[in-house]
């Protein structure tokens, strides 16, 4: 209860501050700016002066522009002004004096006139423009994004206020199984077991279905490759200054020996890209069928293997892996962390050639341990099956090809 | 010196181990406890990761009783439940990840204190991931 408290207590102060700090800008900025539009009255002035103010600012001196204007309301007020309503100051002098150059000083008591607006409530406060600084209007988003993040969480808290961790599990429950009008989405007989759409959409030549890799080799790396460039660009950068430092004679030599080990990195990522650049083009496609799917634990399928190339193979090896996949949160990051289960060998071919033109196929069977834990997929953890490739190869990189599958439980009573 | 009260859950047969599609039934009871004392009582089977990840739960069966001036809540005589359980997901115990099953009891007293009883029971029979690479 006292976590309930504390967490909408934390949402309400979000909120008092949008709260206060959108109310604050709107009377700072918006309501001064209406009032010169709707109630402020317009007459006429004559300019006998300007100047620029200046003042310090945080970054250097800030400057101002203000005019000295005479004009009637409701009797002669001689006065000085800033130009607009908002008395605003600029870090830029050239472009306050681009203010005041748009008036004139007369030199002869006839000189040009212009509109300017006074307050009816102090005659004294004048401006001479009108209209909306829409970029200003901006800085609201910043009180009002704390609204919403604020209100937000405060309903949150206010709706879950001392309800148990079960209650509120059984109202997601219901509200995942129904759609906005009430229907049922899902008729799920596995919970919690992940579909198998994405691994039956594709047939198979020789097999019923074409199983997807886990990961496409493209994705991987352009990954690698943005990676290595973005990280040579930036070592790159930083001995070219260490170079010309050499060059005029004067060597840093901290900066030299600092950068030794980031510049071996780089070149290691450039070797590791083109390893695997190497296994992606120089490695035909791996193709995969099974004879069906989803798998079930204690049942015989056939698969279907096809690997293309010109390759020199010490060894191909299938195995039937199952990984876990935990994810946690470590102050602010979140982490994931994999580690291997259970590993069964399926099939292996040692010392062999594969032609260009003439891949290599094979068929064998694939036994699922009877009692294997079925696939498992919540929002931290994840229970993961694949059928998985490796190639220890005579003269080239070796290369690990990754299949998923999903393994579903034994059918329950409810089932059959 | 008064005893503090507690939940005590019981499965019927004293079983502890069940199928996905059997059912799973049982009784619980509050003691010792005052008649008018109780607030209202939840009731979830659910299941709960444990290990390196965030723990994930999901209720399987969600019962609430609220008391009212006619019917008010006496834990002190059995209270039934009884659930089919699902097809997944199983008991487990991995490396990253331990799956449990339980049976949850929440009772709200008048007083605003909370009671919590629980039970663990195994859904499915997954053999430990050892025992799977040996056989």
């Amino acid at each position: 209860m006292l976590g309930s408290v504390g967490e909408a207590l934390f949402w309400a102060v979000l909120l008092l501050l949008g709260c206060g700090g959108a109310v604050w800008m709107v009377v700072a900025l918006v309501v001064p700016e209406w009032r010169v539009h709707h109630e402020f009255v317009e007459t006429q002035c004559k300019v006998l002066d300007k100047r620029i103010n200046q003042k310090p600012g945080d970054d250097g001196p800030l400057f101002g522009p203000e005019l000295k204007i005479e004009y009637n309301a409701g009797g002669d007020i001689t006065t000085w002004t800033h130009y607009d309503i908002h008395n605003a100051y600029t870090p830029n002098r050239r472009e306050a004096e681009a203010i005041l150059e748009q008036f004139a000083v007369p030199s002869a008591a006839s000189g040009p006139c212009y509109p300017c607006w006074y307050d009816p409530a102090d005659p004294y406060v004048v401006v001479l423009v009108r209209g909306y600084r829409w970029g200003r209007w901006f800085w609201l988003t910043v009180p009002g994004s704390f609204m919403a993040i604020g209100a937000g969480g405060l309903l949150y808290a206010l709706l879950h206020w001392g309800k148990s961790a079960e209650r509120r599990a059984a109202r997601r429950r219901r509200a995942a199984g129904r759609n906005f009008l009430g229907g049922r989405v899902t008729d799920r007989r596995y919970p919690f077991v992940p579909q198998s759409d994405d691994t039956t959409n594709s047939p198979g030549t020789r097999l019923r279905f074409r199983l997807p890799m886990a990961s496409s080799p493209g994705w991987a790396l352009f990954g690698l490759l943005t990676a290595c460039v973005l990280w040579n660009a930036l070592v790159a950068a930083c001995v070219w200054v260490a170079a010309k430092s050499h060059l005029r004679g004067e060597p840093q030599w901290v900066l030299t020996f600092f950068l030794i080990p980031f510049v071996l990195i780089g070149i290691g990522l450039i070797v590791f890209f083109f390893r695997k650049l190497l296994v992606a083009a120089g490695i035909g496609p791996t193709l995969m069928e099974i004879s069906d799917h989803p798998l079930r634990p204690g049942q015989s399928y056939r698969l279907f293997l096809s690997q293309s190339g010109r390759l020199a193979i010490n060894a191909l090896r299938v195995w039937l892996v199952c990984e876990e996949s935990a994810t946690y949160r470590q102050g602010t990051n979140t982490r994931t962390e994999t580690q291997e289960a259970f590993r069964q060998p399926v099939f292996v071919r040692e010392r062999f050639q594969i032609d260009s033109g003439q891949p290599f196929v094979a068929e064998f069977d694939l036994n699922v341990p009877a009692g294997a834990m079925h696939s498992f997929k919540a929002e931290h953890n994840e229970i993961n099956w694949s059928v998985v490739v490796e190639g220890d190869m005579a003269r080239w990189p070796n290369f690990r090809r990754s299949f998923s599958v999903v393994l579903y439980p034994v059918p329950g009573s409810a089932d059959r | 010196m008064s005893m503090e009260p507690a939940v005590l859950i019981r499965f019927d047969g004293d079983a502890s181990a069940y199928q996905p599609g059997d059912v799973l039934a049982g009784h619980y009871v509050v003691e010792p406890l005052e008649g008018d004392s109780i607030k209202a009582v939840e009731v979830s089977v659910l299941w709960h990761t444990e290990g390196k990840g965030d723990e994930d739960m999901a209720v399987h069966e969600f019962w609430r009783r609220d008391a009212d001036d006619v019917r008010p809540i006496d834990l002190r005589e059995p209270e039934q439940f009884v659930t089919r359980l699902p097809n997944s997901p199983l008991s487990y115990r991995g490396r990253l990840i331990k799956l449990h099953w339980c049976v949850r009891v929440r009772v709200f007293l008048q007083n605003g204190k909370e009671l919590l009883g629980e039970r663990k029971f195994q859904l499915g029979h997954v053999p430990s991931l050892k025992r799977l690479a040996a056989e």
